[in-house]
Formats: structure tokens, C-alpha cells, sequence
């Protein structure tokens, strides 16, 4: 890649959202079948969603026979049933490995529907002159709230999150008509437009926070280009996890953004004005492609390492 | 500990406080639950509400849930009255449940959603009118239910045609709850869901 990095991540992740958002919509709606919850009644047999290659929600779901199972649900009825389920652990590692290797928090930035309803939000809000001061959660917290739904599913016998899950709501609510999780997501909403900015997925969901926990094995990180820099913190204010996550790779501690928070969206690359942002691969400290390899070459000076 | 973890487990302890709450005050009602659901709260316990079973079901049987339902909400239930399982010979939704909250069953005899049960008071039957349709529509017929032919009490010229549940050879799938023609004050036979 060069210099002139690719600067449109956020077209390329629109896309994908809308795609993974009505992905899950289709298969209803190939067989007929209405979404909200308005399934046929038949006296035959019909056709059904599980037939095809790809159904079920992001709880679980099955591709071309491949069983994926949510890695936090996975964990709560793990906990709930004291009963490992070979389908459950293995399910649920398929989508670990994925992630991880990639970056936990990829699925809130690319994948999670609540995620994407609250950029709307955000965009709503500004264009209506609502300012919000930042979220003062510490972003941290939606880990804890993570092992305190493992926790609560262990006391209650039930997985806990998936009773109030906003993003079953969005998700659950549209392909089969699962609402549980209906007054929450309109909490999320309601804090998002009106009460701190992007407090549910910054501090406090906990499929966010499990997902953060894993996200420093990601492979795919924002890498800086330090040179370039004109340190205008544009990158800060658009930020959709934390912005202090940037902080390191500003004040030239890291190459690379490395914090399990970051989601992979790419909007600090896109507001770059001197590209000094983009996506590269692997744990590395090197240095951009297009600048001079500086960081990984042993260095001859005064200070011997 | 951080901060942020106790705030968390605070948060944790009042959802499970809010979670318990309403599980006493909204009662535990069972529901009827897809064929294969596991006993003895293993169910809930495994259920992660994916949705998938209500995805498999060829009669669009399987639904999920009302939020009226607290705990329960997004569950797969059914309605016999609305739409019963017709139990699949190869059991579609059981196939499709990822964490075996819905367990492998053998045949359709093996099946244990719950019991129908027969209010003498308003089946026509009991009443000595010709229905049976509830005997007619059971898929184990002459063995969950059955005739019981008998002369009318103070009656001798009329017949009782009483249909008869045999209580542990009924699957509970709610056919016949469906076809009852007693509409006031519902069906003469409901199903009593069996304990998931």
C-alpha cells in the first residue's frame, strides 16, 4: 500500500454492516417466510430458513453446516447447565479463532447491528446540535459487566445476556420476532442520543467487553506513520471506541494501535489529512512500507540494547 | 480490583437481583416447549434463544416467546391451539438446536412435551355427543387416547363415547388440541406442558 493509503474504510464498513444486517434477514424471507416474527402457520410442510446454506441469528447460526455459536452465550450456558456441549465449545471456537485473528472488537465494528444503529444515532444527534460530553466510563467496565453475565448465568441457571440482549432485540427481533431485549435497546438509544456519547458500546456491553478481551491477539491493527503526523488529533475525535487508545501511537510509543478496545473501523485512517493512518498485518513495530525501515534494524547509535 | 470491576459486579448483582425479581413475580408458567426439551431447567439453562429451532420447524410451529412471559421471553413455545407439532419423523428443530437444549429423541413415541388433559365438563363426548375428534386427530391413536364406550348414567337407550388420555404414552404435540371444536371457554382439551 502507499502513501496515498486507502481512505474510504467506512464505505467499505457500511457495506459490510448492511450486508451482515440483511444476510441474516434472507433466509425467512427466501422461504417466504415474514420477519418479525411473522412465520406462516401451515397445515403442510413447508419450506424452511434451515434448509439453506446459511440461517439462525448471532446467537447461533449454521454456514454451509458449520455451527457458530455466540463465544459469550457459549460461556453463559456453559456456566448455567454445568454441562460442556462439544457443538457449544466448538461453535463457539470457530468464532474466536476468526475474531481473534482478525480483532475481537471487529464484530461491534463491522458486524454488531446495535453498533451500527448507534453511528446513526450519532449522526442524527449531531446534525441536530445535541452535544454530549464524551462517555467518563471507564471502558474497561464492559469486561467486568462481561464476567458479571458469566457470573449472574452461573446463579441463575440461565444465560443471563441473552434475556436482555440489545442486540438480540435488533437482531433476534427481526429474523424470528425476539423482543426480549426491546427495553434495552431503547435505553441504548435513548443514552446514545441524549445522555453520553456512545456509553453502551464504549463501557458497557458486555459482548463488547468479551470481545475486548481478546482483542489485543487481533492480527489487523491501525499502524502509524509517525513522520507524517501532524498531530491535529482528528483521529481522537472520531474515534469509536476509546479515543485515549490513540494516545500511544500519537505521543510515539507504539507503531501500532494495540489496545483490545479498538474495533478496526478505520475512521481515524479515513480523517487522516497527511495519511499517516492505516491498516497493517501482523504484531510487528515495523514501520509503514513507504517510510524508512527504521524500528525493527538494530540501531548503531549511543544507547546499546 | 479496579474500579470498573466492582462497579460491574454491582451492575451483575442488581441484574440478577431485577432477574430473580421477576421471575417470582411473574410466576414460572411452562410453556409447551418444541419436542426434546430437557427436563429439570436444564432447558432454560441451555436455551440460548438462537431462534433456530423456530427457523426448522416446517409448520411454523415453534415461535418465540412474548416479553409477557419475563424470564422466558424469546423462548421457543407452542401453541397447540394456534398451530401444534406435528412431530417430524426426523425432527427438524432438534436438529437445528445448537446446545442440545433440545435433546436427540428416538421416535415420535419418545417424545415428552407435556400431557393433554380433557375438561369432562365441557367436552362433547362427556356430554354424550358424538365428536371424537380429539381421538381422531391423535397421531397415537388407540394409545394415548383411547374410546371408553359406556352406557349414558340414568340413560338407556345412549351411549358416552369417551376419549381417555393415557397419561406417559401422550407426547403432548397438541393436535388435538387444535382440532377441538369447544370454543367457549376454549378447548375441552388442553396440554399441560411438561417441566422444562
Amino acid at each position: 500500500m502507499t502513501s496515498s493509503s486507502f481512505k474510504h474504510w467506512t464505505v467499505v464498513r457500511r457495506v459490510v454492516q448492511g450486508a451482515v444486517f440483511l444476510l441474516f434477514c434472507l433466509p425467512p424471507l427466501l422461504v417466504g417466510w415474514g420477519l418479525l416474527g411473522m412465520i406462516p402457520a401451515s397445515e403442510d410442510a413447508m419450506a424452511t430458513p434451515a434448509e439453506g446454506v446459511f440461517y439462525g441469528s448471532l446467537s447461533s447460526s449454521s454456514v454451509a453446516g458449520l455451527n457458530l455459536v455466540d463465544p459469550l452465550a457459549a460461556l453463559e450456558t456453559t456456566v448455567a447447565a454445568r454441562t460442556i456441549v462439544p457443538s457449544v465449545v466448538f461453535g463457539a471456537l470457530v468464532v474466536v479463532v476468526v475474531y481473534g485473528l482478525i480483532r475481537g472488537r471487529a464484530f461491534c465494528g463491522w458486524v454488531c447491528p446495535v453498533n451500527l444503529l448507534g453511528e446513526g444515532v450519532d449522526a442524527l444527534r449531531r446534525r441536530a446540535g445535541i452535544t454530549l460530553s464524551e462517555s467518563v466510563v471507564p471502558r474497561r467496565l464492559k469486561m467486568g459487566i462481561a464476567l458479571g453475565m458469566v457470573v449472574g448465568s452461573a446463579l441463575l441457571t440461565l444465560p443471563l445476556f441473552e434475556l436482555i440482549s440489545p442486540i438480540g432485540a435488533l437482531n433476534k427481533g427481526l429474523i424470528f420476532g425476539g423482543f426480549a431485549g426491546v427495553g434495552f435497546l431503547v435505553a441504548v438509544l435513548l443514552v446514545d442520543g441524549f445522555g453520553m456519547r456512545r456509553l453502551w458500546c464504549r463501557s458497557l456491553c458486555p459482548l463488547g467487553g468479551f470481545y475486548e478481551a481478546i482483542g489485543r491477539a487481533g492480527l489487523v491493527s491501525v499502524h502509524i506513520d509517525p513522520q507524517s503526523c501532524i498531530h491535529c488529533d482528528q483521529c481522537k475525535a472520531v474515534c469509536l471506541a476509546d479515543p485515549v487508545i490513540l494516545t500511544p501511537v500519537l505521543e510515539g510509543e507504539t507503531r501500532r494501535v494495540k489496545a483490545g478496545d479498538c474495533m478496526a473501523c478505520g475512521r481515524c485512517i479515513d480523517v487522516c489529512p497527511s495519511g499517516a493512518l492505516r491498516f497493517g498485518l501482523g504484531y510487528g513495530e515495523g514501520a509503514p512500507v513507504d517510510s524508512a525501515p527504521s524500528v525493527e534494524k538494530p540501531c548503531n547509535c549511543t544507547h546499546n540494547s | 480490583m479496579g474500579l470498573g470491576s466492582r462497579i460491574a459486579l454491582v451492575c451483575a448483582g442488581a441484574l440478577a437481583l431485577g432477574a430473580v425479581g421477576s421471575k417470582v413475580a411473574l410466576g414460572q408458567e411452562p410453556l409447551l416447549r418444541p419436542p426434546g426439551a430437557q427436563a429439570d431447567g436444564r432447558f432454560s439453562a441451555l436455551c440460548i434463544k438462537c431462534g433456530r429451532c423456530i427457523q426448522a420447524c416446517p409448520y411454523g410451529a415453534i415461535r418465540a416467546a412474548s416479553l409477557a412471559t419475563g424470564v422466558q421471553a424469546d423462548s421457543p413455545w407452542i401453541d397447540p391451539r394456534q398451530n401444534p407439532c406435528h412431530l417430524c419423523a426426523d425432527f427438524p428443530c432438534i436438529a437445528a438446536c445448537p446446545t442440545s437444549a433440545l435433546a436427540p429423541v428416538d421416535a415420535p413415541q419418545e417424545v415428552a412435551m407435556g400431557t393433554a388433559v380433557i375438561d369432562e365438563d365441557t367436552c362433547l363426548s362427556y356430554q354424550a355427543m358424538r365428536c371424537e375428534v380429539s381421538y381422531r386427530a391423535c397421531p397415537l391413536i388407540d394409545e394415548a387416547i383411547t374410546i371408553d364406550y359406556r352406557p349414558r348414567p340414568g340413560d338407556a337407550i345412549h351411549a358416552v363415547f369417551a376419549p381417555v388420555i393415557h397419561e406417559g404414552v401422550c407426547v403432548g404435540c397438541g393436535l388435538c388440541v387444535q382440532r377441538c371444536p369447544v370454543e367457549d371457554p376454549g378447548p375441552a382439551i388442553r396440554v399441560t406442558p411438561a417441566p422444562s
